[in-house]
């Protein structure tokens, strides 16, 4: 590896001109990319990652300005015009998309795409861009790529649609490569695969990249140097395993310390949280953009500013950067133990044991029909929601857990089946549900933006149910209740007569929770509260979530894409694919062997946090089979790593009782199940 | 508050607007007093007199009548009919629209069908029609055919802005609770496609003018003696080369109005839009 830098940055500063005065996006940054070198940066939503990204390639919007400079080789990127900067974009420097969809033009062909960078940054012709194309996409282990160039992008999943983009991105051989969140839209068991391509790349190649991504875990995988952002500024800098067992600036250590990871459960944990959220700048600020969450602030840390070396490479922002006392292990003792360590199972339950089961769900299908064609979102759905218990289901995106958490909270009907709510049906829609079942189950839904009302405010939107529900006339007694409420998930009463959209998507999702809790029901269904949240935000919901949990012996259905979200909060984990079940059992014996081949391979793909274990992901193939198709085998077999060819694909999987509590719809044999994925 | 300011300091148009509707509104509630003639008071010794003569300040028509009192007067029945008619027609189209596109399916073909009806016909055709037969046209009934002439086209918006909200989760959590339609429709959806709505009305409202300044013109509009702008126009095409002014007020009138409203109502949507 050359020391050279190919990308150097000094005191880029960029601003926002808007109706409230100047905005600060990016403040003093300084950034040196080296050759062959890749570079993660970090942070959570609004501190200025892409901002960078996109300033350098000079793609910001009309009212930015920009001051500073970028040296790209020998040239000063901010000097150059519209049309040099059109030579160096995508021939020396390329970026790849967040949103693979979006960034493909939906009625060119995948082909037609590809060629036209060839055509037009390296004048090539017509038939030898297609054969460049075609080698490009070999490269990147297309399969058949000759076919995929002849397709439109809707016709192909959004994995092979990112590796096009990234494909595109190589076509010129550019010198830097700009990845922003290039898998966050994505599955965990695609982003993992993509993952992957990156870092093959990265080895056969000589290029130097930017990775910007909000997930340390990915970031891990593919980066050398990390730098973490915080509200425009880079608070520190350096070797990825510096930054991750040794993290100075105080909030690059709460980052990555309120992720829920590798093991960690509500039983004996509580996950770290920052206070307050990240926000807007104006010009005027001075001293650490942290001050004003961080909790070892002093006098200094408003006045004084500025990157300061800790070794060689590493710098950190902090004005006690040098006086901190480096552990030798990984920091983890933000991570709190709980005051009474005692899991919610050796708690006596508040109702009998005898007949546990709060919700039996027996046989459930749903299936969405058309003229055309018939989507089967569910296809036998047989599980159950034990009282005061989280189950967790799990499963990537077009799997039927939202469908699933719908039909128990009532939104619609499924199509065959029943639903058991403590012993009566409940399989019908809102319309025909009886007040007391209404009252009883309830759902807090992904996106606390469209979920609360946005002309209304706090107190509106929690004052109807409070009027409605529980049939409080009394307009003091309806406040006295709310201001309760809001205690309960830790905020003031002054919130009640703000907006729903002047809060921060935290403070939203707050609110929603204590919406749903005003009625106090026995069953509570989270279509993935926290996955629009940022990471910090998310730990405090998980947080409050479990605690409310606690507190009220109700019982949630948790649904996440997240697996150490799942295992962070659940009792028993039901692991979906296409519509059916694959595995169902308590949380420890689901992550661990024997399990499903699926289970193991959503497993491994996870990213992990800690930068010293290497796992190589399980690589699963194509995408999951159209679900307007009759499946008559196993679901997964056409993806499975482990599959039985002749018996998976003909055959349904039986059911197979590995213990009491824990039961796997596979053909394979108890001792085949295994391997060595884990949280 | 801060907002408007913003958008009015971008848009300077919005300041004449704004000072020609105030004239127009003060002329329809006060102007009568300010007259030093009556609207049908005839001045034998001048006809077609032109501005300025005898204190005509915009001079007589044929049958010496000032053209200033005429078109002061004028002003309060098309500002009322305008006012009711963007009123009615957007609390129809509001009411139609959103059950059409809040219930979908069959509710939505069969009011989609009415209102293909009724948009097929030209709204002043079917407004000259319907006032033909009934004759004597009044205040009341030409505010309620031109209100029903301009329903389809408020309760399309309307519709539009219930798609784009009806399958937020916030409808869902109300649903959820066990509210009904009628709550969900006009107390958790109405806040939030308030201002498409505000900004139709605006919209409607200079359309109705220009649609009763033509009713007037075409001989359908308010019967005489009650003047009308649009009235004033035809009643007075035969003298246009002799008194030019007993045409051109009156015209100029029915221009600033729609105007004024046009740029108000655009106003609006920048500051509805931009908000957004």
């Amino acid at each position: 590896m050359t020391n050279r830098p190919i990308l150097d940055i000094r005191n880029l500063n960029v601003s926002y001109e808007t109706s409230t005065g100047p905005i600060v996006a990016l403040k003093d940054i300084s950034l040196t990319l080296k050759e062959n070198e890749s570079l993660g940066i970090i942070g959570e939503s609004g501190c200025g990652k892409s901002t960078l990204s996109y300033s350098i390639l000079d793609y910001l919007p009309s009212n930015a300005h920009r001051s500073g400079s970028i040296m790209y080789q020998e040239e000063d990127l901010l000097l150059h015009n519209h049309r040099e900067m059109q030579k160096i974009r995508g021939n020396r420097i390329a970026m790849v998309y967040q949103n693979p969809y979006s960034a493909l033009n939906p009625s060119l062909t995948i082909g037609d795409q590809l060629d036209e960078v060839s055509r037009i940054h390296r004048g090539l012709s017509k038939k030898e861009a297609r054969k460049e194309s075609i080698a490009a996409l070999k490269d990147l282990s297309l399969g058949e790529a000759e076919g995929i160039v002849l397709r439109y992008p809707h016709q192909i999943s959004g994995g092979i649609q990112q590796r096009i983009c990234i494909a595109m991105a190589l076509l010129c051989q550019p010198d830097v490569l700009l990845l922003d969140e290039p898998t966050t839209a994505l599955d965990v068991t695609t982003e993992a695969s993509i993952l992957d391509i990156i870092k093959e790349l990265k080895m056969k190649r000589n290029m130097s990249m930017i990775y910007i991504s909000h997930d340390i875990g990915v970031i891990n995988k593919v980066s050398d140097r990390i730098a973490v952002m915080y509200r425009g500024e880079i608070v520190e800098i350096g070797p990825k395993q510096e930054i991750y067992f040794h993290p100075k600036h105080p909030y690059t250590r709460a980052l990555i310390n309120c992720m829920p990871r590798a093991g960690v459960k509500k039983e004996n944990t509580l996950l770290n949280t920052i206070p307050g959220y990240v926000s807007r700048r104006s010009a005027a600020e001075k001293g650490c953009p942290f001050a004003s969450r961080c909790e070892k602030r002093n006098a200094t840390c408003e006045a004084a500013y500025g990157l300061k070396s800790i070794n060689d490479n590493h710098n950190a922002a902090c004005d006690r950067a040098y006086a901190e006392d480096v552990p030798d292990k990984p920091k983890r003792q933000p991570i709190v133990k709980k005051q009474n360590d005692t899991t919610i199972f050796t708690e006596t339950p508040v109702v009998s044991t005898e007949n546990d089961s709060l919700l039996i769900v027996d046989n459930i299908y749903k299936y969405y029909k058309n003229r055309s064609r018939t989507v089967r979102a569910l296809d036998g759905i047989n599980t159950e929601v034990k009282k005061h218990d989280i189950l967790g289901v799990v499963g990537e995106s077009g799997c039927g857990k939202s469908t699933l958490g719908h039909i128990v909270a009532g939104l619609f009907e499924p199509t065959k089946g029943s639903l058991l709510f403590q012993g009566k049906d409940i399989s019908k829609n809102w319309k025909h549900r009886s007040e007391d079942i209404i009252k009883n189950i309830q759902l807090v839904f992904q996106n606390p933006g469209r979920s609360l009302n946005p002309s209304f405010t706090v107190g509106q939107v929690l004052d109807r149910p409070i009027e409605k529900m529980l049939g409080v006339k009394s307009r003091q007694e309806r406040k006295k209740i709310m201001v309760d409420l809001l205690k309960k998930v830790d905020m003031g009463q002054e919130y009640l007569n703000r907006k729903t959209t002047r809060l921060s998507g935290g403070e939203k999702q707050r609110i929603a929770v204590a919406r749903v809790f005003i009625t106090s029901p026995q069953l509570i269904v989270c279509d993935e509260p926290t996955s629009a949240l940022d990471v910090s935000v998310q730990a405090s919901v998980l947080n409050l979530l479990c605690e409310l949990q606690e507190q009220s012996h109700t019982s949630y259905i948790f649904i996440s894409h997240d697996l150490n979200v799942i295992n962070y909060l659940s009792d028993h984990i039901l692991v979906m694919y296409l519509g059916r079940v694959c595995e169902y059992g308590l949380r420890d014996e689901v992550v661990k062997p024997p399990y499903h081949p699926y289970t193991e391979a959503l497993l491994s793909a996870v990213p992990d946090v800690d930068p010293s274990t290497n796992r190589k992901p399980i690589r699963l193939e194509g995408s999951p089979p159209n679900p307007s198709k009759k499946i008559v085998g196993c679901p997964f077999a056409s993806r499975c790593h482990k599959v039985i060819s002749g018996l998976c694909d003909t055959t349904p999987a039986p059911r197979k009782q590995v213990s009491d509590t824990h039961h796997i719809f596979c053909h394979l044999s108890e001792d085949k199940m295994v391997g060595d994925a884990h949280l | 508050m801060k907002q408007l300011f913003y958008v009015a300091k971008r848009n300077p148009l919005i300041f004449p607007a704004l000072l020609i509707l105030i004239f127009w509104i003060f002329a329809a509630l006060f102007g009568p007093q300010f007259t030093r003639f009556s609207y049908t008071e005839m001045d034998m010794d001048y006809q077609m007199a032109a501005p300025g003569t005898a204190g005509h300040f915009l001079g007589t028509d044929a049958l010496g009548r000032d053209i200033w009192a005429r078109i002061i007067y004028g002003s309060s029945s098309i500002l009322t009919i305008a006012l009711l008619t963007s009123l009615f027609s957007s609390l129809a189209g509001v009411i139609i629209g959103f059950n059409a596109g809040y219930f979908g399916g069959a509710v939505d073909r069969f009011f989609l069908r009415i209102m293909d009806i009724v948009m097929a016909i030209p709204p002043l055709v079917l407004s000259m029609v319907v006032l033909g037969v009934i004759g004597n046209s009044n205040i009341g009934t030409l505010t309620l055919i031109v209100s029903i002439a301009y329903t389809p086209a408020t309760a399309r918006v309307a519709r539009g802005a219930m798609l784009s909200n009806k399958n937020m989760e916030y409808v869902d959590a109300a649903r959820l609770r066990g509210e009904s339609h009628i709550y969900i429709m006009f107390r958790e959806i109405l806040p939030n496609t308030i201002g498409p709505i505000i900004v139709e009305v605006t919209a409607r409202f200079a359309y109705s003018i220009m649609m009763v300044a033509s009713l007037g013109f075409l001989g359908v509009g308010l019967q005489p003696p009650t003047p009308d702008w649009g009235m004033m126009v035809i009643e007075n095409k035969t003298i246009i080369r002799a008194a030019p002014w007993a045409v051109l007020y009156p015209s100029l009138a029915i221009a600033s109005l729609v105007i004024a409203i046009s740029l108000f109502s655009d106003f609006m949507s920048k500051v509805v839009y931009n908000d957004q």
